[in-house]
């Protein structure tokens, strides 16, 4: 009885996540294209990877959209959460409005916002003319398609931070914050003395989750810019499908995918390694409050 | 929690307002494009219907009329390959987790801890990873652009999420409710079926509107996996776009129809996690 209940998912598990795991590990040692069959080539398609400007390009593309990304929704997904937190009327409302941005497929985020920025017919090309600025080609320009991008993923995905912050501020005690503002202290100091320690496990959570699913940044890209101009926007996962897919050439497709994942696990595992050298010097509440996060699902469990 | 911060309440209002306009702007852009037409889009950015420009009903019209069989192919797949996909992983999602919450499981080095984490680090792995293998699998044995191949891989793609969300669901639901159930003669699995189930339904709940969201949104799967009669609505969306001169208003459209119910969920998913946190955080 009890392993007929667990069955499904490890089924799943070994179905559709070893197998094809191991099945993209065998086709990235070969040079398989979409229309035939092929041989087995070694560790070609990896070397050939080193020398290829536009996976280069995309690897850095897809690790700085992560940093660059999550940093900025991280901060502002914690100010509105502080924000909203000390409102006393209309909570509902105003969470629900800051909520929108998230509840939208990406794949429409993306065409929204590539009519937004056009150049020659886009509102924002507007604004800059309204107040004698010279337009700025958003999507056309290499430095400036990479930023459209991380700010229409942080126009996304502040929301997720908000949610999960605002949820991990609501849980925290009262008592520390009344006797911190008895003593006397500023709100600058409470934050950073009382609020802030006692928000990193939500935190850690927040931006844990966030990166992860940075790392598979496809929809918003493949529509605003298509990975271009010249590759400048690419991500690693655009890269695959377009190898895979449309080049129709899978082995190199699945190569380039193989690295993704080894750098999603090796990232992450950073991550939770530096952040908990971290807590471990943060104060005792903090470390309560992480081990009590590891030792139970996230506060609020949106994955 | 009060942590009032001594900025001014203009500040804050003025601040929440930026954002606010920044979030809501897109959207509204979005509404007023599937009312114009297309020589007012290319002509500039108008923003005001009635001022700017005269709204028109021509993105409606094709919608429900010429284009209207296409629309309706993406909407019904969707709904469906959603829905249902949902409902299986909630289903296995919930024994599962009901599995996880109650047994000891020892496979070989492997106990209940680490097969949590098997089944939820699937979630780790980018897609990409999966699906090119899955294209050529699903090719080889007929399953690339079928309703039951998109249900399976949005079963697979949902099933860690509730597995993760159920099993602390499952674990608050007091035992005695059970030994109760079992001394009235209950099976097992209908112990399970009419006595757990109901208690953890607030959890179904969340964790089948996550799932459908989820699948809703998804655009890479479908894509990789769908070519024609499987299409879901961003497939037929990507295809609309695909011009040279994309017709904006009628997409925009099509647009409003593929927000609304991934919208329904989440305000709905709202209302419980407020019950949640008043009922004095659960956890």
């Amino acid at each position: 009885m009890k392993h007929l209940l667990i069955a499904p998912p490890l089924l799943f598990f070994f179905a559709i996540s070893v197998i094809p795991l191991l099945f993209t590990l065998g086709l990235s040692v070969t040079n398989t294209s979409i229309g035939g069959s092929g041989s087995f080539i070694g560790l070609n398609n990896y070397a050939q990877l080193f020398s290829d400007q536009f996976f280069l390009r995309g690897f850095l593309n897809t690790i700085l959209y992560v940093v660059l990304g999550v940093t900025a929704q991280y901060w502002l997904g914690l100010g509105l959460a502080l924000l909203v937190n000390s409102m006393v009327h209309g909570k509902r409302l105003i969470r629900l409005l800051i909520l929108l941005p998230m509840m939208i497929p990406p794949l429409i985020v993306g065409f929204v916002w590539q009519t937004l920025l056009d150049s020659r017919y886009g509102p924002v090309a507007g604004l800059f003319t309204g107040l004698h600025l010279k337009p700025v080609p958003w999507l056309t320009d290499p430095t400036l398609g990479f930023v459209s991008i991380v700010i229409v993923d942080t126009w996304q995905w502040t929301p997720f931070m908000f949610l999960l912050l605002f949820t991990g501020l609501r849980t925290l005690p009262k008592e520390p914050f009344e006797a911190a503002r008895v003593d006397g202290a500023s709100s600058w100091r409470i934050f950073w003395d009382h609020t802030f320690p006692m928000l990193l496990p939500a935190s850690i959570a927040a931006i844990l989750l966030r990166s992860i699913e940075s790392f598979k940044l496809f929809d918003i890209v493949f529509f605003i810019t298509g990975g271009g101009p010249g590759g400048a926007t690419n991500t690693l996962t655009l890269l695959g499908y377009f190898t895979s897919l449309r080049s129709g050439n899978l082995g190199y497709g699945a190569a380039m995918s193989i690295i993704l994942l080894l750098t999603v696990v090796v990232l992450a595992t950073l991550i939770l390694i530096v952040v908990r050298r971290l807590m471990a010097r943060a104060d005792k509440a903090g470390q309560q409050a992480l081990d009590q996060f590891l030792a139970e699902p996230l506060p609020v469990k949106v994955a | 929690m009060q942590s009032k911060f001594n900025l001014p309440k203009i500040t804050r209002w003025v601040l929440l307002a930026v954002w606010g306009l920044f979030a809501i702007f897109p959207v509204y852009w979005m509404i007023i494009t599937a009312f114009k037409k297309q020589r007012d889009i290319f002509q500039g950015p108008f923003l005001f219907p009635f001022l700017d420009f005269t709204p028109a009903t021509q993105s409606w019209e094709r919608v429900f009329g010429q284009d209207r069989d296409d629309i309706l192919k993406g909407l019904g797949n969707s709904l469906l390959f959603s829905s249902v996909s949902a409902l299986i992983a909630v289903v296995l999602g919930a024994f599962a987790a009901y599995g996880l919450a109650r047994y000891t499981y020892k496979y070989g080095p492997y106990r209940n801890n680490d097969l949590s984490f098997l089944i939820v680090s699937q979630r780790i792995m980018p897609p990409i990873v999966a699906v090119i293998a899955l294209f050529t699998m699903f090719r080889t044995v007929g399953l690339i652009d079928s309703p039951f191949g998109m249900i399976l891989a949005y079963t697979w793609f949902n099933l860690p999420l509730t597995v993760f969300i159920l099993t602390d669901f499952m674990k608050r639901i007091p035992l005695d409710i059970e030994h109760a159930a079992a001394i009235d003669g209950y099976k097992k699995f209908a112990q399970i079926w009419k006595v757990v189930l109901p208690l953890a339904m607030p959890g179904l709940a969340a964790a089948y509107l996550l799932s459908f969201f989820f699948s809703w949104n998804d655009f890479i799967l479908a894509l990789m996996l769908t070519f024609q009669k499987s299409s879901t609505l961003p497939i037929v969306i990507t295809n609309m776009s695909a011009q040279m001169e994309p017709r904006w208003w009628l997409i925009s459209a099509v647009g409003i129809l593929a927000i609304i119910p991934p919208m329904l969920a989440v305000i709905v998913l709202d209302r419980f996690m407020e019950r949640q946190v008043l009922h004095g955080g659960t956890r």
